[in-house]
Order: structure tokens, then sequence, then C-alpha cells
């Protein structure tokens, strides 16, 4: 059932019909107004949600989808949320008559199986009618929610082997009829999270698709339907032209790559997920025939929308950045995903932890693959983190409270030709704000002892990658606590020569005679004051380090990026003076020199 | 005689605004980039001389000048502030390389990185830490601090910047760390974060603090120098500066937190704008303002611009202390137009002043918002272009539009009428249009605001050409030109009133309130309002109090201010009663339903933090209203062919010199002016009101 869903689901889709033609200023004019009215609705979700990780990490993404289900605005949020979004909605989409679509309207989605990622990526979205009753278009906000009433709270569970463990499935739910609220719905869909909060959050959803609604159903009488429909006809297409335009320039050839996620959640290691992507002319494929799929994993399932979302994610971060996000993206691209593959998983397989891993790994995987052909942009768009440590405990009123560990941190923040990594994140994650000590130790007993970056935590190479964070927090009562660990066989891969970012390790217990480290899963009991100190991988280099202006190595070490020792060892440059009186200066001939014999040693 | 001065100084002029008696005195001059007070005294020498006084008899008679200065702005914008330091909180060292995971295009992995004001080798951290409930984990180190001083000394820091967790709970160490760097560094400016932004997150407060650090010498010592300079020439009171919260203060006030002068600029245009409003019985205001490379929108509600503290990034810099919000793209007359992509774009490509679009014939080569507009036959060849100072040439426009067309593909069939060149700077007129008109929409976005219930004010040195079509667009049916729009900013620092705007934070659930804490952090704001107003001449009993406090739902990122309390002079604070508690609660619940259509059932608002606005009255001009003389139809001075969105036809042209206060003029027309251009669209008339100022109306939809 699982894999001829989802075939229907991903069909190629026709343009709208009208008897308009539109030119291309009118086109952008009408397009413009429709990212504008997305951003408004973030905005009202974003100052009404109540989550952190709604109104703190804007964890949230509006778009608009069309009648043929389409996606053909997404202009908002993160590229992991947008390019998920229109499965979902053709499921819906799909069942027209038999959900008894009309104006007024809301619903909402969230089953892996349905075309979604996972449980907590809640897809809530509003038909929009013309005056003549014709369906032209549907709003939607997605956002990430803090639990889905599933066995673990957040909804990502360890052991998982299906998808009911993890929490509620919703493949197509009405929350309006006609714009009156279906209150014992919503009750249900309520109740269906362990946190409070959540009400409002549902509501601000909620309150935000109609808002856009009647903001869309206001431009169609503008405009008319027609030259509505004309302006997303030429949008997608549009974006489809600009991408195969790039496509176009890039050198013809199958281009390559595997990478690893360490382990699944049982420890059955070296999780495999192999990519070839193929250029030929304008046209652009990317197959992931001999990724892993051995059914017995577990964790570690990526659902068919989210692998479609991923590779997606990458692409558009390799193409000039004005082409308009849409569904021109996908019909340039031609997707071979394997049927029963941990990246196009059979029915009811966990979700939650797959759209970590796997997914990255196929994100990591389009970017190595390209590094070649797009060096400027072969940035990973990736959190390679496994799982943050989720630390669960008790208010005394005995409500629960989680810290789901989206700290302010450095990670994964790769190079590319040209540009050292910079900031926190990959450019595509750079919407997320992170969680900051002095808002989160007001609400749980959680203390932040540190959160440095680590000199020498950045993948060495010709252009530096960040280094990643050693997050270090205390818990100040007892609490519950829960890690997967990846991306330490394997870290975030190095691009063209450069060096592969640092392992990413965690340790509970730390400055304990039990301190210890996880090597794959936790879920422990943590007494009071004990310390989890966690290291994020930094962000992986680009090209060889031995190519690196030495004036860059120095300044590196001045800020302790790098360390003398590592500016000797990895980079070749020999420094003189000392960090103390910030008098370091490259001994220009013993750095020829020792550049030369390293460079012969690794011939 | 008595005089007050508003100035502004802009990148290309400075502006004055001059009060005698009921009278505003209007000047413009060019800015002196290299010494800003060189302008600013030509300027001065110059009204003294309209009033045949000399320099120093008017400055005598002086009782206030106010200035808006952008050299906070500037000291951001060139990256050419102090070499700054940074003492933070052991742990802490990277918030700053961080920026909560923020990057400014989540699609560009070519986006370079921000140029770092405390790079890691000056961001230090001292082993001390304090709890949100201000309790102390770990005591400071001193030692550690004047270790950490000497490694800033080695590097040459000429500012610190102090910001350590939880400060604003309980600034303690922070105050121990600031005595500790003035002893170790002698002469050094220090910014110490419970003092600058005392409120959470640490981001937030560091980064304020941070940037408040960089620009604090620039800043104050160019205010010292232009307190000599008027001292030397005659001006006996103090100087009065604008802050981005909307109102001003006197430079000593200002030298305790430099960073409030960022962003003043615009913000004294809002409050000139909200004067204006008011005046003209229309309190709530979208205020557009466009100049030659920006356009910055605002919003005037209820008469009032308010200030909000919160995710403003300046510069690639967060600063949190609270600004008028001010909105802008990078749309102005100088703005590119270009094929990109196979689409016709405007922008963000800004040809500037100099060379400036190719129709002030300085040279510039590509085409410009303001020669799509000479295309259009909007501006005209023939006319004085700013204030006469030169006129605009045709020569070179039309071959850059037809060579955009070209690209387009466009041809003589389908231009419908006009030329292909005509048909391009069309599309280039419409894209920048659509892309304002967003714009304004994502500037009320989320502000519960409707923008169909607003009147539209504009200004600026191209406002007016462009206005009523936004207006339209966004169900807007009447927009106010004032004639002083071109140096709205000058007369807003006259209007703007002296202001202390501060706040301290404070943790309670809202019906659990500890009302003696509230107290004793609002008494310690009177104090310090009521010095820095003694300071200024000002008495105690003319201040006007706002009590009000911030609040939001556990875990929503921004709170709202809400106020509770106004009085003239001290007070008893029997405001502070048992039912207070139940006053801020219906005062939240009413504004989120308002701008949310819900409020949450069962939850309770937080208090995080009390605010006191303490300002005073002064003279502000006077702005006339009313339509009493009788409606004339104004008679055109001339005709000309222009497109004003419904293609090529004659159209009349009046002159404002000759239009006088009951004059109306039907759409389709233009009205040139001395400093800019009012377009009266199609479906739009124009009404010259009682005080000579223009009101455009909305006639009929088409």
């Amino acid at each position: 059932m699982s894999f001829e869903l989802n075939r229907k689901l991903a069909a190629k889709r026709d343009p709208l019909p009208t008897n308009v033609d539109i030119d291309s200023v009118s086109a952008s004019i009408i397009r413009g107004a429709l990212e504008t009215i997305c951003f408004e609705s973030c905005a009202h979700l974003g100052r009404a949600a109540s989550s952190p990780i709604i109104n703190q990490s804007n964890e949230r993404n509006a778009s608009i989808i069309d009648s043929n289900g389409r996606l053909v605005v997404g202009s908002v949020g993160t590229p992991h949320l947008t390019f998920v979004t229109q499965l979902t909605v053709r499921y819906g989409l799909m069942n027209f008559e038999e959900f008894d679509w009309g104006p007024g309207d809301v619903f909402l989605g969230n089953d892996p199986d349905y075309g979604g990622g996972h449980l907590p990526d809640y897809n809530v979205y509003a038909p929009v009618f013309d005056d003549n009753g014709e369906l032209v278009m549907i709003q939607c906000l997605q956002a990430h929610q803090g639990d889905t009433g599933g066995k673990d709270p957040g909804g990502f569970t360890l052991e998982a082997t299906d998808v009911f463990t993890e929490g509620l499935a919703i493949p197509c739910l009405k929350l309006v009829h006609r714009g009156e609220k279906r209150r014992d719905v919503i009750k249900l869909v309520e109740r269906n999270n362990r946190f409070a909060t959540f009400a409002g959050d549902l509501a601000a959803m909620i309150g935000g698709v109609q808002y856009a609604a009647r903001e869309m159903q206001a431009l169609i009488r503008k405009h008319g339907t027609d030259a509505v429909r004309a302006a997303l006809n030429y949008t997608v297409d549009y974006t489809e032209r600009r991408f195969r335009e790039e496509v176009g320039k890039w050198p013809d050839g199958t281009y390559e790559a595997t990478t690893w996620v360490d382990a699944d959640t049982q420890g059955t290691p070296d999780i495999k997920v192999q990519v070839a992507v193929k250029v030929d002319g304008e046209n652009l494929s990317v197959d992931l025939t001999g990724t892993d799929d051995r059914q017995h994993l577990v964790g570690v399932w990526n659902t068919y929308g989210n692998s479609r979302g991923y590779i997606m994610t990458q692409l558009a971060g390799m193409i000039d950045p004005s082409i308009p996000k849409n569904e021109g993206l996908f019909n340039a691209v031609e997707f071979v995903i394997p049927e029963g593959t941990i990246a196009h998983p059979p029915i009811n397989k966990p979700a939650a932890l797959g759209s970590f891993h796997p997914a990255c790994e196929i994100t990591e995987a389009v970017c190595v693959a390209l590094s070649e052909v797009v060096p400027e942009r072969a940035q990973p768009q990736v959190y390679k983190i496994g799982m943050p440590n989720a630390v669960i405990g008790f208010y005394d009123n005995g409500l629960m409270w989680v810290d789901q560990g989206v700290d302010s941190r450095s990670m994964d923040s790769s190079a590319v030709k040209g540009i050292d990594g910079w900031g926190s994140c990959p450019s595509s994650l750079g919407g997320l704000l992170l969680s900051m000590a002095e808002d989160s130790e007001r609400r749980y007993p959680v203390l932040n002892i540190s959160r440095e970056m680590v000199t020498d935590g950045g993948g060495a190479g010709q252009w530096r990658g960040a280094p990643g964070s050693l997050n270090v927090k205390k818990v100040l009562e007892p609490v519950s606590a829960m890690a997967w660990m990846v991306s330490a066989k394997h870290p975030l891969r190095g691009m063209c020569g450069g060096d592969d970012a640092i392992p990413y390790s965690n340790h509970f217990l730390v400055g304990t005679e039990d301190e210890y480290k996880i090597e794959l899963v936790e879920s422990t009991m943590l007494p009071q004051n004990s310390v989890m100190a966690y290291q994020h991988g930094g962000g992986a280099g680009f090209g060889p380090a031995l190519n690196r202006d030495p004036e860059a190595v120095k300044e590196d070490v001045l800020d302790e990026y790098v360390s003398l020792q590592a500016a000797r060892d990895k980079y070749g440059v020999v420094l003189t003076g000392t960090l103390e009186e910030y008098d370091l200066e490259v001994d220009v001939a013993a750095t020829e020199a020792l550049r030369a014999q390293m460079k012969a040693a690794a011939v | 005689m008595t005089y007050r001065v508003g100035i502004d100084i802009g990148g290309t002029f400075t502006d004055f605004a001059m009060l005698k008696g009921e009278e505003v005195i209007l000047h413009k001059n060019l800015s002196t980039p290299e010494d800003r007070s060189i302008g600013v005294m030509t300027g001065l020498s110059k009204l003294a001389e309209k009033e045949g006084l000399t320099l120093s008899d008017f400055l005598g008679q002086c009782d206030a000048i106010v200035h808006g200065t952008t050299i906070a702005d500037n000291t951001l914008i060139e990256m050419n502030g102090a070499v700054t330091g940074l003492i933070t909180t052991e742990g802490f060292r990277d918030e700053m390389e961080y920026r909560r995971g923020f990057k400014e295009n989540i699609w560009d992995a070519t986006l370079k990185p921000f140029k770092q004001i405390t790079p890691r080798r000056r961001r230090l951290t001292v082993p001390e830490r304090i709890m949100a409930d201000g309790s102390v984990y770990k005591p400071l180190d001193e030692d550690a601090v004047r270790v950490q001083c000497a490694k800033l000394k080695k590097q040459g820091v000429e500012s610190v910047a102090i910001s350590t967790i939880f400060s604003f709970v309980n600034p303690a160490h922070e105050k121990r760390i600031a005595e500790i760097v003035r002893e170790e560094l002698p002469g050094v400016q220090v910014s110490v974060s419970h003092q600058v932004l005392p409120r959470g997150p640490e981001y937030d407060r560091t980064s304020t603090t941070v940037v408040d650090a960089y620009v604090a010498p620039r800043v104050i010592s160019y205010l010292e120098k232009l307190v000599s300079r008027l001292k030397e020439g005659g001006y006996q009171k103090q100087l009065m500066v604008m802050q981005a919260s909307g109102g001003v203060m006197t430079k000593e006030y200002i030298d305790g937190s430099p960073i409030r002068v960022l962003a003043s600029g615009p913000a004294g245009g809002v409050i000139g704008s909200a004067h204006s409003g008011v005046a003209k019985g229309s309190p709530n205001l979208l205020c557009v303002d466009m100049g030659g490379t920006s356009y910055d929108m605002s919003m005037v509600i209820k008469g009032a611009a308010p200030a909000e503290s919160g995710w403003n990034i300046h510069h690639r810099y967060l600063v949190g202390v609270p600004m008028v919000q001010v909105e802008t793209l990078g749309a102005g007359g100088g703005s590119v137009c270009h094929v990109s992509g196979g689409e016709v774009q405007v922008g963000p490509e800004s040809a500037g002043s100099e060379p400036g679009p190719i129709c002030y014939g300085r040279g510039g080569k590509k085409p410009t918002v303001t020669d799509a507009l000479l295309m259009l036959g909007i501006l005209s060849a023939e006319a004085e272009f700013a204030g006469g100072s030169f006129s605009l040439t045709r020569e070179g426009v039309e071959e850059a539009f037809q060579a955009i067309g070209d690209e387009m593909g466009y041809s003589a069939e389908n231009a419908s009428g006009g030329s292909v060149a005509e048909m391009a700077a069309f599309d280039c007129w419409r894209i920048v249009n659509a892309n304002m008109i967003q714009a304004v929409r994502r500037t009320t976005a989320g502000k519960g605001v409707d923008s169909k219930d607003m009147v539209m004010l504009a200004y600026g040195g191209n406002g007016p050409a462009f206005a009523a079509v936004h207006a339209d667009a966004l169900g807007i049916e009447k927009v106010l030109v004032p004639k002083a729009s071109p140096t709205f900013s000058a007369l807003g620092t006259l209007v703007a009133k002296p202001t202390i705007d501060e706040e301290r934070s404070c943790s309670f659930q809202v019906d659990a309130a500890d009302l003696s804490q509230m107290k004793a952090l609002w008494q310690e704001l009177e104090g310090r309002a009521a010095k820095y107003f003694a300071d200024a001449s000002f008495n105690t009993r003319d201040i006007h109090f706002s009590y009000q406090v911030n609040m939001r739902y556990a875990g929503q990122n921004f709170a709202g201010s809400f106020e509770l309390f106004t009085c003239q002079g001290a007070q008893d604070f029997s405001f502070l009663s048992k039912n207070f508690g139940e006053q801020a609660l219906a005062a939240f619940n009413k504004r989120h339903m308002e701008e949310f259509d819900h409020i949450r059932e069962g939850e309770l608002p937080e208090i995080i933090g009390v605010r006191l606005v303490s300002s005073v009255d002064t003279p502000s001009p006077i702005v006339g209203e009313g339509f009493n003389a009788p409606t004339v139809a104004a008679t055109p001075a001339k005709r000309r062919r222009a497109n004003l969105g419904e293609g090529y036809q004659e159209t009349n042209v009046y002159l404002d010199t000759s239009l006088v206060p009951g004059n109306e003029v039907m759409g389709p027309a233009i009205i040139e002016t001395t400093f800019t251009t009012i377009v009266v669209y199609p479906g739009w008339k124009a009404l010259v009101d009682d005080a000579g100022d223009y009101e455009l109306r909305k006639v009929y939809s088409h």
C-alpha cells in the first residue's frame, strides 16, 4: 500500500488550467504578494506560539500548494520543512470529496506514511477557494511540535520498531469545518501532546493559516482566478528553467558518493547511503540505489517525502539563491529512491530519528557528489548531531518538563571554496534561533556550564571548518536523560581534499569516578548535579590544508581556533613569537620547507 | 525672541528646522563628512543671518538645539569603531560568533561572515556565575579579571564591553569587573551590559553591549566636539540629542549609553509624522519615507510611535534597546533597474548620489528608478530638480531602458502604444512598487493592525511620487503629504520630547507579583530620570511618567509593554494596589485577543520587566489643519506626456508655488514642488489644506 501511495503522491503534476497569458512582471508581482502572505502567516505563528521550539527556535515554515498539489511558494522557514510539505497536502487532495473539502476548512496531517516527514512536523493547511467555489491554492504552516503523544516525551524513541510507538499518526484530519472549529477533534489532538502549551501552538497555527487564507482570497478577487493560476504556472516554469540552466553549466557526468551513519540505535554498524548524481545536459537525476535496505535496522528510516525533500535541500543550496523555491525544482530532477531502502521505507516503520539520520547523510552524500562540480556552494546542509541530550524532569506541581537541548552552540558549519565555515551552523539552518541559558535556566533546573568552541575543533583545509563547541551542562535535580550518538566513526566529510570534521562525543557523569562515554544510545536516570558534556563535531574543511594562506593560519592561532601544534602538523605553518604576546609571525622560509616536506611525504 | 532649532544630519544634506514663536523656518545645506559639526555650524550661521543676528547673538537666544546624528550608524556601516574587547562569563566566550544560529540568507552558502567587532582573541572570560534567581553560584575571580585586562591591554583595546550571565538580575559581578577594568585600563571606555540593556537573554544583551562599546568613543567625541563648537559660538543651554526610542535627551545622558543614538535619524521622521498626523486628525499612520537609497516604513498608532526592543538587526548586529520600529527596504531613487535570470529587477544595487542616476548627468550609466520616472514623464528634464540645484538630462536614459527591453525580448507591437524603452521603464516602476508594497505589508505583519484603517503619510524626496499607488494597493484611502516633508527628520527632532525610556528586569506570574520589588525598581528608574532631567533644568513636577510592565506567556520570545499608570510629577504608588494583577491581566488579555484572536485558557502571563517612560513637554511647531478655504479647482501650469499607470497621455502639471489653500487637483496629475514631486494618480485627487499641506484622497476605484 505505502509504496503504491508514494508513487501516486510523488507523480509529476500538471500546470493549472487557465486561459490567461501573463507577463513576467505581473507574475512576479503575484508571486511576491503570496510570499508576503507566507511571511505574515509565519509572523503570526511565531508571535503567538508558546513552545520554545516554535517561538524561539523558529522551527516553522509557511508554504503554498496549488490545487494540483504543486509547491508554488515556499519562502519562509527551513528548507528541510519547505520541501516536505506538498506530499502531505496531496494526500488530503486525493480525498477532496471523501473528506468533504470546502471553504473555511482547516486540516492537519503529520503521517510519515501519507506523505509526511516525522510525526512532530505538523502540517496545518487551509484550502482557498475563489468566489465560484473553485479550489485555487492551499496555505500550509508546518511546525515542529514538542510532543506527539508517543512513548517518549518529544517523540524520539530510541528502540521504536514502528511508528505507533512514537506518537499519534494523522493522515488528514479536519480541525475546522466551514469556519467552525471542531472542538472535539481539536481536543483529541491536544490531548495527544504531553505539554499544555501545545494548545496555544495549535491555536496559533490555525489562526495563522486562516489569516493567510483570507488574504489569499482577497488576492484572487483582485487579480482573478485565471491570472493567479497563470502566475503560478509561470513561477513554477521559471524556476524549472533557471534550475535547468544552472545544471546545463555543470559538466556532464555521473558523480557518486557514499556516506555512512555510524550505527542504528541497536548497534548494527555502518548504515550506508549511496548516491549517484547524473548530469546530462540540463537534466539532473539523483539515484539512491545501493542505499542500505536491511529490514531489521532500528531508528534509521527516513520517509520517502523526507528523502526527496532532503535531496532538494542540498540541491537548492547549490544553485543561485535568487531562484524561487517551488515545484519547478522538483520538476527539474529525476529521483530514484528504491522502495524498501532506509530512504523509502515500507509502511509503519519508525520515522522520528530517521529525519536526523540517514536524512542528513542523504543530504551530505549529494553534497560530496557535487563538491567538485559546485565547489563554491559545497556546504553540506546537515545536522550530524545524532540526537541532542534530551533531559526530562518534573516540576513541583507534578507536570513534566523537557529540555530538548537545542542550545546555543557550533556544529557542522563547513567551509566552501573561498570562505571558512562560520557561525554556528550550515546556512540552511540559519533561520532557527538557538535557545539561550537565560531563558532555559528560568524554566528548567539545568545549569549551562560551558559551550565554547574547541581549539582544533574544525576540519583543516585551504578553507577551514568552524570549530565545534563543547556544551557542558549540569542537572540540578534528578532527571532522566536520553541520547543517540552518531558521527563519531563517520564524522562530517571534508570537501575536495579538506579534512573531515572532528567526531561527535558525549560523556555523562563528568567529573565523577563513574564518568562514561556514550558509545551508541543512552536512556538513564541521572542523579542531582550530574554533568553532561556534549562535543559537537565542527565544520569540515575545503581543499588541502597545506594550501591555506599561512597568514590566515597565523590569525587562526591568535584566535585559538587552531593550536600552534596543529598549525605545524596540519597546515605546515611555522610561526615565530608567542600567543601570549600576540606577536606571532609566519616564518616564511621554514613554512615553505615544511610544506614541501609534508607534500613529499604525502606522495 | 527665543528659538528652538532641530538639526538632522543625513549622508548628503544637513537639514534644519527652526521654531520661532509659532513659525517654522526650514533650511538645508550640504553635509561635511570629514567633520560633520562644520556643516552644522554653517547652517546655524545661515539661520542667524536670516534673523539678522550674529551667530553668537543667535545662539545666545536659542532655548534648545536638538540634534539627530547618524554617527553611530556610520560607524557600523564603515566598521571603523573602537578596538573593542569583551569580558564575559567563563564558558560563554563565543556567543557573539554563534549569534543564536542566525544567518541572513538560508539559501546562500557563499554568504560572507560578518566582520567581528570582538574577534575571539579579544573575547575573554572570567570565572563567575550568577543564577536565574540572582544567587551567586560561583564567586567572581578578581585576579582572573586582572589577567584578562592585561591581555586586552597588550592588544591595544580602546573600549571594553562587560556582559555576564544573569547580570540583569544581580549586577554585582559586572559592577566589580567594571571597577577593575577601570583600574587596570585607565582611560578606556567601558560599557556594562546591565546598564546598556538590563534584560535577557544573553546574546541579545551582549551584542547590544558590544555594539555600544564599539560606537561609544566616536559618538562621545563627536558630541563633545559639537558641544564645544556650540559653546564657543555662544550657545548656553544643553545640547539635546535624538534617540532611537523617539525621545531626545542630554549629551550627559547619551554618554552613559551611546547606542541609544543608533538609528535615531529615521526615528525623528516618524516622530514628526506622528505630530503632524495627530494635528490633522489622523492618529493611525503608515509612514513611508523614500529617499535616494532606501524606502523606510514605520507605523504611528494612536498618535504615538511605539519604541520596541526585540530582534532588531542593524548592520549584522543585534541591538536590543527600544527603538521606534522603522523597516528599511533598499529601494530608492538611485536603485538600479536590471535584468537578472530573465526577469526585470530593481535593486538592491544603488547608484547612490554619486554618480547617481543617468539623468543626473554625472556619469551614471545604469538606469535607476529616478530614470524610470523621467521616462514615464513623472519627472521632467525641463523642470528644476532638488530645489533648483540642477536639471535632469534625458541623454542616455532611453538607450538604457531600450537595452532592458531588448534583453527581455520586448517588441514595439506589444508595448501598448509606447516604445520598448518606455515599456521597460514602466515594468521597472511596477516592480519597484510591488517591492515596496510587499515591504509595507511585512512591516505591519503580526502587529495586529489593519492597514485599511490607516492613513499614509509620505515624505522624503521620492515618497510623494509613489505614495498613492501603495496606499491604493493596501486599501488606504487618504495620504498626507506635508509641505515640510523634505526636512521631516529635522522637524521631528524639534517635536520629539525629552525622554528617558528605561527598564529593569523581574520575574513574576501576573497574579503573584512582588509589589514592593516592583515599586523599588520603578523608584530606581524615577530617581535616574529625575536626576538627568534636573541636570537639563527640568523640574520633577513637569515630568510625565508612564509606568509600564513587560508581559508575555511563559516561553514566548517577545514581551509586550503595557501601560498601567500615568501621572505628572511625583506620586505615591497607590496604583500598586491589590487589584494590580487583575488590571495587568486584563490589559494583556485584551491585546492578545486583538493581535492573535485567542488567549490561553488556564494559563497566566508572566511579568518579566518594569519599564518607565519619563518625558517632559517642550514647545512644538503648531501644525495647521482644516479645509476652511473655499474649494477651487486649481489651474494647471502646463501639460506633458506621462504614464501614471494607465498608459501615456497628456497630463496636467501644477506648480506648488501657485497653489493655495482650497485648491483641488484631480488625478491624473503631477504637482511639482521645490524638493519633491507629488503624483496624483487616476482615481485620486489632491487638496491643499489651510496650512498649505497636501492631502490625497481616493475618489473612485478603477
